[in-house]
């Protein structure tokens, strides 16, 4: 890894990181601000199940239900997935497009070593973010009158992390493998949207049920972290994932000329 | 110090699939010389570069830079030069100051004194983001971290490129300094006037294929010159046309620009017989030696 790479591309996405960050306290804070007015009423909504499906179970009236649906399912990972996503395209498809990588690479840097810099600075936005949604889901849930242990707020903040160090290295591998900036965010992003509404749909149709193990967000939150806690498991089909996809992304890079 | 030319390929090849490439290109730059890569874009200068710095793969053929192979020994061989890109681009939002920084953690090793005087030296703008500063401006900071580790080979597209005529100048006595030291440079330009000032050989290159490798004034020697003649009357392009080795000959009212090879006796003549109130040379660029090599390649 090169220390110089991490930092600067760290440095670069920084500042949207912590807009984002700050962003999804206050929007947690004030969900769970919200709660205390609106869970009483709108837990008697009877949501249809596909719906409910969509929106992590459609449960309003616990407090558990009301994160699970407005921050785990869409929020949270909308957020992750995209900072994930458009780090890893922008720090190396888009300096391969901007032309800034042909001079970098004329540097004595290994390609591999250099796509690991900037995925560890992905990394540590996807850390930054999972670490945010962990202190505005205590803060938020505070502010709903409690109901959610600091273990399986923990659990939910471990798996998101997960989900988009998976996510940041799909879209890693995509630009590594084609240096073409748009393609990997749109097919990074497709993958990711498709996953959750695999998820979603999948266990309502029984003969397709089985599709749920092929979509990233089944591992995130299949397992329901705000009421089991962390699930093995999936977080070692995460880590897996991870790994697999940073192995390609070196060996495409490894063995490709660079864009003009 | 390099026993072997610092340069050497063999049937270097690129087949971008698109004609556009490089054609079996055997090419040797000796160690101190500064050396010239001339030709229109599309030539497959940029290539032939980014070939020696195993930014891309060669379809056929092999290169060795420094005595090392530019593919399986390319770590080492980026180590011991410096580039600079054509059309260069560097981080918008960093200032000049944090994009030499970075290179210059990147590349480990660097003397922050010959940094530093380089800086001086082109008057580069460190305090403000790159996004704000001028082609030139850009370009300073470009040769700068090119040079900034005293690299025995400096491999530089298209180097002065929006550069003004004063620090063209601090460029070209770099240069002379770095030739001085036995080190070596290859530049690439498509201004013949460039790299006649600095260089000691030159290579044309056209459609990918290398058409002639010879000194400057060699070159010079075999291209087509050019005499703008203001005469005190109109005088018929014809009578300059019928001389030997005259090109071309237009006339714009009283003026007539002819191109020829060889001795310009005969065209001095033939305009000595009518009254002659002016001759201005033309410097003969790229298109007239082009010319020539075009017309020896399809014969």
């Amino acid at each position: 890894m090169s220390r110089p790479v991490t930092q600067l591309t760290l440095r670069l996405r920084l500042p949207s990181t912590m807009s984002a960050a700050v962003g999804l306290i206050a929007v947690m804070a004030a969900v769970g601000a919200l709660f205390p007015a609106v869970g009483h009423s709108i837990g008697k909504l009877h949501v249809p199940k596909s719906v409910g499906n969509l929106l992590g179970g459609g449960d309003y009236g616990t407090v558990t239900g009301w994160f699970r649906s407005e921050i785990a399912i869409i929020y949270a990972p909308l957020v992750i997935g995209a900072l994930a996503i458009t780090g890893a395209s922008a720090a190396t498809a888009g300096e391969e497009e901007d032309r800034i990588l042909a001079l970098v690479l004329a540097y004595p840097i290994r390609r591999s070593r250099l796509i690991i810099a900037k995925a560890a600075a992905i990394a540590a936005v996807v850390l930054i973010i999972a670490l945010a949604v962990w202190i505005g889901l205590i803060l938020g849930v505070a502010l709903a009158g409690g109901g959610i242990t600091i273990w399986h707020i923990t659990a939910l903040a471990v798996q998101l992390a997960f989900f988009g160090l998976a996510i940041g290295a799909l879209a890693i591998t995509l630009a590594a493998a084609t240096g073409r900036r748009s393609l990997a965010t749109g097919v990074a992003a497709g993958v990711a949207v498709l996953g959750w509404l695999i998820n979603s749909f999948a266990p309502l149709v029984s003969v397709l049920s089985w599709l749920k193990y092929v979509s990233l967000f089944y591992y995130y939150t299949g397992h329901d972290p705000l009421t089991r806690g962390i699930d093995l498991p999936s977080l070692v089909v995460l880590g897996l994932v991870t790994f697999l996809l940073m192995a390609i992304a070196i060996r495409s890079i490894e063995r490709r000329d660079l864009r003009a | 110090m390099q026993a072997g030319p610092v340069i050497a390929t063999r049937g270097l090849s690129k087949d971008y699939g698109s004609g556009r490439g490089l054609v079996e290109l055997d090419l040797e730059v000796g160690q101190g010389e500064v050396f010239g890569l001339l030709g229109p874009n599309g030539a497959g200068k940029s290539t032939m570069l980014r070939l020696l710095l195993d930014l891309i793969k060669p379809t056929a053929g092999s290169a060795r830079v420094l005595g090392l192979d530019s593919i399986s020994d390319s770590l080492e061989v980026r180590g011991r030069v410096g580039f600079l890109p054509g059309d260069l681009a560097l981080y918008p939002k960093l200032t000049g100051g944090g994009v030499l920084e970075y290179f210059t953690q990147l590349r480990g090793g660097v003397d922050r004194r010959v940094r530093d005087a380089l800086v001086e030296r082109f008057d580069a703008v460190l305090d403000r983001p790159i996004r704000q500063l001028s082609a030139g401006n850009r370009q300073k900071l470009g040769l700068v971290q090119a040079f900034m580790h005293e690299p025995e080979l400096l491999i530089l597209d298209e180097p002065i490129a929006g550069l003004d005529p004063l620090v063209q100048r601090s460029f070209h006595s770099l240069l002379s300094e770095v030739r001085a030291q036995g080190r070596t440079v290859l530049l690439s330009s498509h201004t013949l006037s460039e790299v006649e000032r600095v260089t000691d050989r030159l290579a044309i290159l056209r459609n990918g294929r290398l058409v002639v490798v010879d000194s400057v004034e060699n070159l010079r020697r075999v291209a087509v010159q050019r005499l703008e003649i203001e005469f005190a009357a109109p005088v018929d392009p014809a009578e300059f046309r019928a001389l030997p080795g005259v090109v071309d000959a237009a006339a714009v009212d009283a003026t007539v620009t002819v191109s020829f090879e060889g001795s310009a006796d005969p065209v001095v003549k033939v305009a000595a017989s009518h009254y002659v109130r002016a001759v201005r040379p033309q410097d003969g660029d790229l298109e007239d030696i082009f010319l020539r090599y075009y017309r020896t390649d399809t014969t």
